[in-house]
């Protein structure tokens, strides 16, 4: 049987925190005195009312939960908390369809950054907030603020926390999850606020420094600005954008690391080692054909566009200061395969994750290597230790899911009737959080088109890709609900 | 407080468990996978896989910072050099697992200590001292005496023929004028009880009573015991535990073991002289009739195999004898082997486990002991000069309900604790606590 009373009790307790931020956008509202500071507060009130009832109902709920609570748990609060993110959009009249308030939502939840605006700018300041913040929130992990601060996660919370972090091998900072939990959200917040202040000594308005801040540290995208970082001509501000970025796609278990003074554990880090070096190659030749093509730009100004939407699509924000579909065939498909690469584990970034190719590579190589020694044992080294057979399978399975979905998803969008480019695009982008797609859904333009099953669809496939396939997976298996 | 243990063996994990389970941070060091996977997936603790006698892993794991330092791999060597290093590296207290019956004499303490080995700790001696308590006194299933000797606290079975049974808890101490005996808990299928006055006494229940040395006779009287004198005791299995149970009641009593390895056998007639060994395979009820097994008054399984000690002690239950104690490691079966009425059981990671439990308590706590067929614990702690318990009438002070306090050792005398006894600065308290309340009444206490 499962302990359905704990899952709604922990529900109820998540919507009251995400009651207690939506106030925060109601503050900025207030501050900035416009309309929506009324649709804020009635939102926070549903979220709070709604949770503070099924809190109180199943307070006693029996505390123990196994596996399964903890899957369904974690996809459940990331479906919930999307249903109810949309009121201030829906309610305030900015986002008049519900479809398209849950779809822009859940977009910012699990950092995709996909939007259906047609005019951001339009939007008031609260909502544009609001708008970021559920990036940020989604970025770290709802899961994982939880178990920062609500103790009543502590009894299987590793199961959730597991289920939520990104990668096929989850660290912990400190024995207790709890503590691990407070310093992966410490230094999240550090670098937020690093970055805000950079970005404000960049030229940024105090508003546009936070919430920019906030959707690049959650590798989320969503701007203030509907032209995106374009907005922004200052290369400092670009810079400092790209750093962060890339901060934000590495494992922040090294980030911890590297605060203490551990570098050492840094460089010699393979996941780091490759993600740098997929970063840099990458870059660079992007940035060269571009110099190549249109040289009139200037050496630097190349370079630095190349760098920029290479961070930027690995990590999987989808941040943009140029249509890369505009550039030559070549550097769009460049562009296109890193979609698929993601950030690495332990990240905020979406993906299939650094690691899981690395060793997929390794162990492909390996595998020739076994064809010709039928009987060597070759294990696949990963940070100088042999993976366990279980784990390569695990990334093995990974990885064909998720290709398998992305087939079966391609299928579907073509029968709404899109090109194979915006299929394809709308698909990938989805799946791996991270923004613009191709064809009709590229940089440029926007999800407004999609019709709305079309919308609901690829909301999923943004949980699915968030959660890591395996999560939300899970729930349609016969398995996981035979007793 | 951060534990680092090192060794994910059986003693190892169950120290991890319950440790995490008492709130601390448990990194727990092994060199297979396979076996932290397990403990990983079920308990909030940090698993780490390394060499536990490898500097460079140490250091990884950042034993520098750890409070205290557990090391129970399956090697003593290993264990040693473990401490060793650990403590070199800046763990506060280290704790070794030996199996060499030497270093724990007093004279070497120092030399270990050097070593930078706080603690020694030789599980099969911590069971055999079980054993021989219990052999003791016969009727209860556990025994433990607290400071001086003062207070005991022991868990028996009460059956149908106990004076006790069907009353409650209020009744059977207005029995008496002065209060004798507290019963601080009561194991009902395998659930442990705090009980309060209205609670009655059930056929099947097991008790755990708390009481001065001289009213022992009394408990005994009152939940329908009767006592007898052991003469004959046969050990069956002539492990670590066995031989030094055998040598502990040399002389005192007539012991036979029987050994199932010819060369062991041999070599245990030559170590245990007043002993007679006897090689065969105890399972086989004729040799345990030629071998007299229905005039032994104790029957002791000690052999490495918990489903054959459990087995055994059926069988000579079924001959006839009184007191069986059986060794029993696979913690899943206690509970079981509790309901089918072995006397006695004895686990070796319990024993282990209680020992090494007081380094993670405050200076309040005096003694510890960790109980078999419950995750309870009975403390023994001492009442700091301005503590919360020190103010007032029990009755008064909201004492937790998942604590239940059993007697006060004052000076030299002991006290049974009722509602309106007051504890004093100094006092040591022997309480009863579940696993929720020990943290509760440390606070109390300091």
């Amino acid at each position: 049987m499962l302990n359905s009373r704990f899952i709604f009790l922990v529900l109820g307790l998540l919507l009251i925190v995400e009651g207690v931020f939506m106030l925060l956008s109601a503050g900025i509202a207030a501050l900035y005195n416009e309309y929506d500071l009324p649709y804020h507060l009635l939102s926070s009130a549903i979220c709070i009312g709604v949770g503070g009832t099924l809190a109180f109902v199943f307070f006693k709920a029996p505390k123990d939960i196994g596996k399964r609570e903890g899957y369904l748990i974690v996809t459940l609060v990331w479906f919930v908390f999307s249903l109810f993110g949309l009121f201030p959009f829906y309610l305030s009249g900015a986002i008049p369809s519900y479809t398209d308030a849950f779809f822009e939502t859940i977009s910012g939840f699990t950092t995709t950054g996909s939007s259906i605006l047609n005019d951001i700018e339009a939007l008031p300041h609260g909502l544009l907030f609001w708008r970021s913040l559920i990036q940020w929130l989604g970025g770290m992990g709802i899961i994982v603020l939880s178990l920062a601060i609500l103790p009543v996660l502590g009894v299987g919370g590793m199961q959730m926390f597991v289920a939520e972090v990104p990668g096929p091998i989850p660290d912990k900072l400190h024995p207790r999850i709890k503590e691990t939990a407070k310093r992966l959200y410490g230094i999240y917040v550090l670098f937020t606020i690093i970055e805000a202040v950079l970005l404000y000594f960049g030229g940024m308005t105090p508003f546009d420094a936070i919430c920019h801040s906030f959707t690049t540290m959650a590798t989320g995208g969503y701007s203030t600005k509907q032209a995106s970082v374009a907005y922004f001509a200052s290369p400092f501000i670009q810079y400092v954008m790209i750093f962060f970025m890339f901060l934000a796609g590495a494992n922040f278990t090294l980030s911890f690391s590297a605060l203490r003074g551990r570098f050492s554990k840094v460089i010699k880090d393979e996941e780091f080692q490759s993600y740098f070096g997929i970063v840099a190659i990458v870059s660079i030749i992007v940035g060269g054909v571009l110099f190549y093509t249109k040289g009139a730009d200037g050496l630097e100004q190349s370079m630095r566009e190349g760098l920029f939407q290479v961070v930027s699509i690995i990590t999987t924000t989808g941040y943009a200061t140029a249509d890369y579909l505009l550039w030559a065939p070549f550097l769009s498909i460049i562009i296109f395969l890193l979609m698929f690469f993601g950030g690495s584990a332990g990240s905020t970034g979406g993906g299939i994750k650094i690691v899981r190719v690395v060793l997929l590579m390794k162990n492909s190589y390996y595998e020739l290597k076994r064809l010709v020694h039928p009987n060597a044992v070759i294990p696949v080294r990963y940070n100088t230790r042999a993976v366990g057979q279980g784990i390569i399978t695990n990334v093995l399975a990974f990885i064909v899911i998720y290709m398998m979905i992305v087939g079966i998803s391609m299928i579907i969008m073509s029968i709404m009737g899109f090109d194979l480019d915006t299929s394809l695009g709308a698909v990938a982008t989805s799946i791996g959080n991270i923004g613009p797609g191709l064809g009709d859904v590229g940089p440029a333009s926007n999800f407004y088109n999609i019709p709305n099953f079309g919308k609901w669809f690829l909301s999923i496939l943004m949980l699915i890709g968030r959660l890591e396939v395996f999560t939300v997976i899970l729930l349609f298996s016969p398995y996981f609900w035979k007793e | 407080m951060r534990i680092f243990i090192a060794g994910a063996g059986e003693v190892g994990t169950h120290l991890a468990k319950m440790f995490c389970n008492a709130n601390h941070d448990v990194i727990l060091m092994d060199e297979d996978e396979e076996k932290l996977k397990q403990v990983d997936s079920h308990f909030d603790l940090m698993t780490i896989v390394g060499t536990i006698s490898s500097i460079e892993d140490l250091k990884e794991a950042n034993v520098k910072s750890c409070d205290l330092f557990i090391a129970v791999p399956p090697y003593q060597d290993m264990s040693i050099l473990a401490c060793i290093l650990a403590k070199q590296l800046g763990a506060k207290t280290t704790v070794a697992r030996v199996n060499n019956h030497e270093y724990l004499l007093e004279e070497n303490k120092l030399f270990f200590k050097k070593l930078g080995i706080d603690e020694l700790i030789y599980p099969e001696v911590l069971g055999a001292k079980e054993v021989k308590a219990s052999l003791k006194q016969v009727g209860t299933r556990q025994m433990f005496e607290f400071t001086g000797s003062k207070l005991v606290m022991f868990a028996l079975k009460v059956r149908d023929n106990a004076l006790i049974v069907g009353k409650t808890l209020a009744e059977i101490s207005a029995m008496y004028e002065k209060q004798e005996y507290n019963i601080v808990a009561i194991n009902r299928d395998g659930e442990t009880i705090i009980p309060r006055g209205q609670e009655v006494l059930m056929h099947n229940d097991l008790i755990y009573v708390i009481t001065t040395k001289p009213a022992v006779k009394q408990v005994m009287l009152d939940a329908g015991k009767k006592q007898f004198e052991i003469k004959n005791v046969m050990i069956l299995g002539g492990s670590r535990i066995g031989k030094k149970v055998a040598q502990g009641l040399e002389g005192h009593y007539n012991i036979k073991m029987i050994e199932i390895d010819k060369d062991k056998a041999v070599r245990l007639a030559d170590q245990l002289s007043h002993t007679l060994v006897i090689n065969g395979d105890g399972r086989n009820l004729e040799l345990l009739k030629d071998e007299g097994i229905k005039k032994m008054d104790a029957f002791v399984a000690v052999t490495g195999n918990s489903e054959v000690n459990i087995l055994a002690c059926q069988l000579a239950k079924k001959m006839g004898v009184k007191k069986t104690v059986a060794e029993v490691e696979n913690i899943d079966y206690i509970d079981l082997a509790e309901n089918i009425g072995i006397g006695t059981l004895i686990n070796k990671k319990l024993s282990a486990a209680s020992h090494i439990y007081r380094y993670t308590m405050r200076a309040t706590v005096s003694h510890v002991k960790c109980l078999i067929a419950t995750d309870a614990e009975v403390l023994e702690l001492i009442a700091q000069p301005g503590s919360k318990i020190s103010k007032g009438p029990l009755r008064k002070l909201n004492l937790p309900k998942d604590v239940n306090v059993g007697g006060i050792i004052r000076g030299e005398s002991a006290i049974i604790a009722t509602g309106d006894t007051e504890i004093e600065p100094n006092d040591k308290v022997v309480l009863f606590a579940l696993p929720s309340g020990i943290a509760k009444m440390e606070k109390m206490f300091s």
